[in-house]
């Protein structure tokens, strides 16, 4: 870049002359803008990071996930119950105990951090992880740690991974640029809805990935390959994104021979040995491993569960599947389909491994996967919510469509959690600071099938509060829609 | 940029629905019944409730127009024996009416605004932004649940129509003030005094002297008693009016809050904790039935061991003559900057030496301070004092550890954004004078500054010992009231450094020297 195509602003940082981005007028942008006049524009990052805190936190007074619900509860229970288990049982007994109340069914490495935050939380307060004794234990100090640890983790992880991505993907624009999309991308009202209202980990396994993605911009390619197996390891969904990266690094090692063989082979022997770590303690037996295993993949619970907004169920409307069909059957044919929706856009990345190109086939593999897979979970729209919110000032129109219209497949789970208000209320926020609903696409028509389906889901949100009956297919249909 | 600040701040105010509320809600949701099932004259004597129905009969009428909107979300609110009645609608009703009521206080900061002939645009904002989202506001209003952000919503449009010289439109204002809540008769001797002096005498073609109007003194007293009246005239005429003042004004509370308010009293009580010590050594004669009395932060009759008692009335004397001295200069200039002062002067000296005084009070200092606090360096820095001391006090209020996070974070975030918008914008225009100053500045204000900055960062180190290194060392539960006194301790220190630095301000400066540097 010569000099004269960059200017420095009274902040100091430099500004390229060529940012031709459309200028849209957000308040967010006006936000930023607003703060470099004020010389602010140092503190920008500071106070993202601080309201998000504050945004989190607040989310996370209000109820989680089966809180007051005996006898089962929720997934705040199987935390915390994965805490007591991993504090108290013997390793080798922990894929093993108690089976039916919230069985350990994520790999090892959920286990090895909820044994640390065990440890931790003991050392508040022995109760709360007491064997057996405290099953279904609710009380305001162990709900402020467990949410404490979702918090400290994710910007321990998830946060700074999410910096270092901006910083690099977005080099060539402005800072301001590249505040905004910090500041959209943490404030993804369903990441912090599912983690901090919910209750999960998921933006621990989602700060690995952005990690491996980060190692591999910055040509790091076995340290990544060590953050994503992490991943794999943390939580077994994450397979939704492994046939990108594996396109990505395969690809790499195919176009520069004989480096590439040496890389093949580096990465080869990195990923065998990062696994090996992890399950380390399970490979005493074959059957160890195969429970863990079945115990990851319940292959036998059935193709789909009732109210996920994936294709199989949304065909279930007009098709009944699973009468039609034996179980193994729809395996086959789902696996088969879901290669089928992966395969294009793995093979162009695989033939050039480009970056840019590989978040945009993460989105593509994760949401193939989200479509059409076995047993998907509606919490799993996450997965591929995440490639396409990194994207969110590359594709404001569509990054900001499909984070709506996730976030409302998502509603019913809120619902029972009795989440309606911060819901409402993030969602509106995050659409309003960005001014998502008014952002340009070509073709015109699209924008308007868009506040179709946004009118749609005002619709059905108003009869929702007004009439009881189910309506858990509408919400089939508008995601759907988008994906069709 | 306005519009942004309001949608925001409701976004922000929004995600507090669910935190901490204290008996405070009780109390509001307790009046909208009363107001609303009960007849007029049964208002003030109703008591079923503890949280009987104790401010001017304006905020009973708020309450009874909230309470006609309240069956849109729940009916059971409105039993008067329908006591703690806390449903998820019922939460939400109330906090959104002190979200919707808080738009005065906007509209307030836009009128302010607009008469604010003010050259740096950016620093109306942030000051307009620094009021309305101030951290004591959302814990104090939206979390504790009080009402305050529209009744500072009135009190800056009486002061915004004093800048623009309507003085009769100002009494109105504070008249209805006064009608709302009563705590603001503390600030009654400036707008008396500068409404007297400013409107009611009008300046002659004779340079300097002044005649009294009595055409103006009458309208002004006209207004201001058709606007009582108009406020306790039913209650006079149920021949209500003795019960309505004894609710008002219960002079039978202690002298210290329950959690000791950051002023002269708490470090009175504090000298005399620590004269008990050096007595017991020197074995002198004490108040036995002292000694256990005020260690427990309850509410309550303070005794003291050794220093001398202190009665109701001796309060009020002590703050009449402190608020004297700043009317003096008022009286002597009726200026709106010298009005302005004497206003925070006067909430300084009630909230220092009055009996009974709220953490909560010090709001009615740090608001009217924030709108000079800009002018120049030294107003800035002892507002900043004011503001940490001052909002670090409320913190007991949230005594829970699920809300420290957010009283910890909110007040950061103004922190950075006020402080560092205000001082940038300040070098930003002193850029040509800075040489000068620099080599005039002496050692002595160099070593304050160094002393400012200390005691600042030493609020980190008291957060860490209150929050964490108390629980720990103490886990057992001993010495439970030690985090309270120290926060009031060293908060103290903070107000009354902040008052004495801007009563020198204003009683050495010049009178020209009063005007805004900026203008």
């Amino acid at each position: 870049m010569s000099k004269s195509s960059e200017t420095v602003d009274n902040n100091g940082f430099i500004i390229p002359n060529n940012d031709q981005d459309p200028v849209v007028d957000s308040p967010a942008e006006r936000w930023l803008n607003w703060l470099g006049q004020t010389n602010l524009g140092k503190c920008s990052t500071v106070i993202t990071l601080l309201f998000g805190i504050y945004v989190r936190w607040n989310v996370g007074l209000n109820p989680y996930s089966g809180q007051n619900i005996p006898p089962m509860y929720g997934d705040y229970e199987a935390q915390r119950h994965w805490m007591e288990l991993t504090l108290h049982v013997p390793m080798n007994r922990w894929y093993y105990y108690d089976l039916e109340w919230w069985g350990l069914d994520y790999p090892p490495l959920t286990a090895y951090v909820s044994w640390i935050c065990g440890k931790i939380g003991s050392m508040f307060n022995p109760e709360w992880f007491a064997l057996d004794v405290s099953r279904g234990f609710e009380s305001e100090e162990s709900k402020l740690f467990m949410r404490s640890s979702v918090l400290i983790l994710e910007y321990l992880i998830y946060v700074p991974s999410v910096i270092v991505f901006v910083n690099w993907w977005l080099a060539s624009k402005s800072w301001q640029k590249r505040r905004l999309a910090v500041l959209f991308i943490l404030l993804q009202p369903a990441l912090i809805l599912i983690d901090h209202g919910h209750f999960q980990y998921n933006s621990v396994m989602l700060g690995l990935t952005v990690w491996s993605l980060n190692c591999f911009f910055y040509e790091y390619d076995v340290i990544g390959s060590v953050a994503f197996c992490l991943a794999l390891g943390f939580k077994q969904m994450s397979l939704y994104f492994s046939p990108a990266i594996f396109a990505y690094l395969l690809g790499k090692c195919i176009k520069n021979k004989p480096q590439g063989f040496i890389l093949f082979v580096k990465l080869g022997v990195t990923v065998i040995i990062t696994f090996a770590i992890m399950f380390f303690p399970f490979l005493d037996s074959v059957e160890h491993i195969s429970q863990v295993i079945i115990r990851m993949f319940p292959l036998n619970r059935g193709l789909y569960e009732d109210k996920v907004a994936n294709f199989w169920c949304a065909i279930n409307i007009i098709i009944k599947l699973r009468e039609m069909f034996e179980i193994h059957v729809l395996t086959r044919i789902s696996l088969f389909a879901t290669l089928l929706a992966i395969l294009p856009s793995c093979i162009n990345l695989g033939l050039n491994p480009d970056k840019h190109r590989l978040v945009y086939c993460l989105a593509n593999s994760a949401l193939a996967f989200f479509m059409f897979s076995f047993q998907v979970h509606e919490k799993s729209i996450l997965l591929p919510a995440l490639p396409i919110t990194l994207l969110i000032l590359d594709e404001p129109f569509w990054s900001s469509w499909f984070n709506n219209v996730a976030l409302f497949s998502m509603f019913p789970l809120l619902k029972k959690d009795r989440l309606i208000l911060p819901y409402f209320v993030i969602w509106f926020m995050w659409n309003w600071m960005g001014s998502f609903v008014q952002r340009d696409v070509k073709p015109v028509v699209l924008r308007y099938i868009s506040w179709a389906s946004y009118l749609v889901m005002a619709v059905i949100h108003f009869f929702d509060f007004n009439i009881d009956p189910p309506k858990r297919y509408p919400d089939l249909y508008i995601t759907n829609n988008f994906a069709i | 940029m306005l519009k942004d600040l309001i949608i925001f701040s409701t976004f922000v105010k929004l995600l507090l629905f669910p935190t901490y509320r204290s008996t405070d809600f009780e109390v509001h949701r307790n009046w909208l019944a009363i107001t609303h099932s009960l007849p007029i004259s049964k208002w003030y004597y109703e008591d079923r409730s503890e949280w009987t129905l104790d401010y001017p009969p304006f905020f009973a009428w708020f309450e009874w127009i909230l309470s006609q909107f309240a069956p849109l979300a729940d009916k059971e609110m409105l039993r008067v024996d329908n006591l703690n009645y806390t449903s998820d609608a019922t939460i939400y009703f109330q906090r959104a009416t002190v979200i919707i009521s808080e738009l005065v206080l906007f509209y307030a900061l836009k009128k302010y605004l607009t008469t604010n002939n003010m050259k740096n645009k950016n620093l109306l904002n942030i000051l307009a932004a620094s009021i309305f989202l101030n951290p004591g506001i959302l814990i104090v209003d939206h979390i504790h649940f009080q009402y305050n952000g529209f009744l500072y919503g009135i009190f800056l449009l009486s002061l915004a129509y004093a800048k623009e010289g309507n003085d009769l439109m100002c009494g109105i204002m504070f008249a209805v003030l006064l009608n709302f809540k009563h705590i603001f008769l503390y600030l009654a001797p400036a707008y008396f005094v500068y409404l007297l002096r400013h409107y009611c005498f009008q300046e002659t073609s004779i340079q300097g002297t002044k005649k009294f109007s009595l055409k103006h003194f009458f309208f002004l007293g006209v207004s201001v008693i058709i606007i009582f009246l108009l406020s306790f005239g039913p209650f006079i005429i149920m021949g209500q009016l003795g019960q309505v003042l004894s609710r008002l004004f219960p002079f039978k509370r202690g002298l210290c809050h329950a959690y000791w308010a950051p002023n002269f009293w708490a470090l009175y009580s504090a000298m005399d904790r620590v004269l008990i010590v050096f007595a017991k050594r020197l074995g002198w004669t004490l108040n036995e039935s002292a000694i256990g009395s005020i260690t427990r932060g309850l509410v309550g009759d303070v005794n003291f061991a050794l220093l001398p008692q202190v009665k109701a009335n001796h309060t009020f004397i002590l703050t009449l003559i402190f608020q004297m001295a700043s009317l003096v200069k008022l009286w002597k200039r009726p200026s709106y900057k010298n009005f302005l002062v004497s206003l925070i002067l006067n909430g300084y000296s009630s909230f220092l030496f009055g009996w009974h005084v709220h953490e909560k009070a010090i709001l009615l200092v740090m608001i009217p301070f924030s709108l000079i606090s800009a002018d120049n360096i030294a107003l800035f820095r002892s507002y900043m004092i004011l503001a940490v001391s001052g909002l670090y006090s409320l913190f007991p209020l949230l005594f829970k550890l699920t809300e420290s996070t957010i009283k910890i974070v909110i007040c950061l975030l103004w922190f950075i954004l006020t402080f560092m918008g205000i001082l940038s914008n300040l070098n930003y225009k002193r850029n040509n004078i800075k040489k000068y100053s620099q080599s005039n500045e002496s050692k002595l204000s160099y070593l304050i500054k160094i002393i400012e900055n200390i005691y600042m960062y030493g609020f980190i180190i008291l957060q860490f010992f209150t929050g964490i290194v108390h629980q720990i060392i103490y886990k057992d539960g001993k010495y439970p009231f030690l985090p309270l006194l120290s926060t009031s301790i060293y908060c103290a220190f903070g107000v009354i450094y902040s008052w004495i630095r801007l009563s020198v301000i204003y009683f050495l400066g010049k009178d020209d020297e009063n005007q805004e540097v900026n203008s």
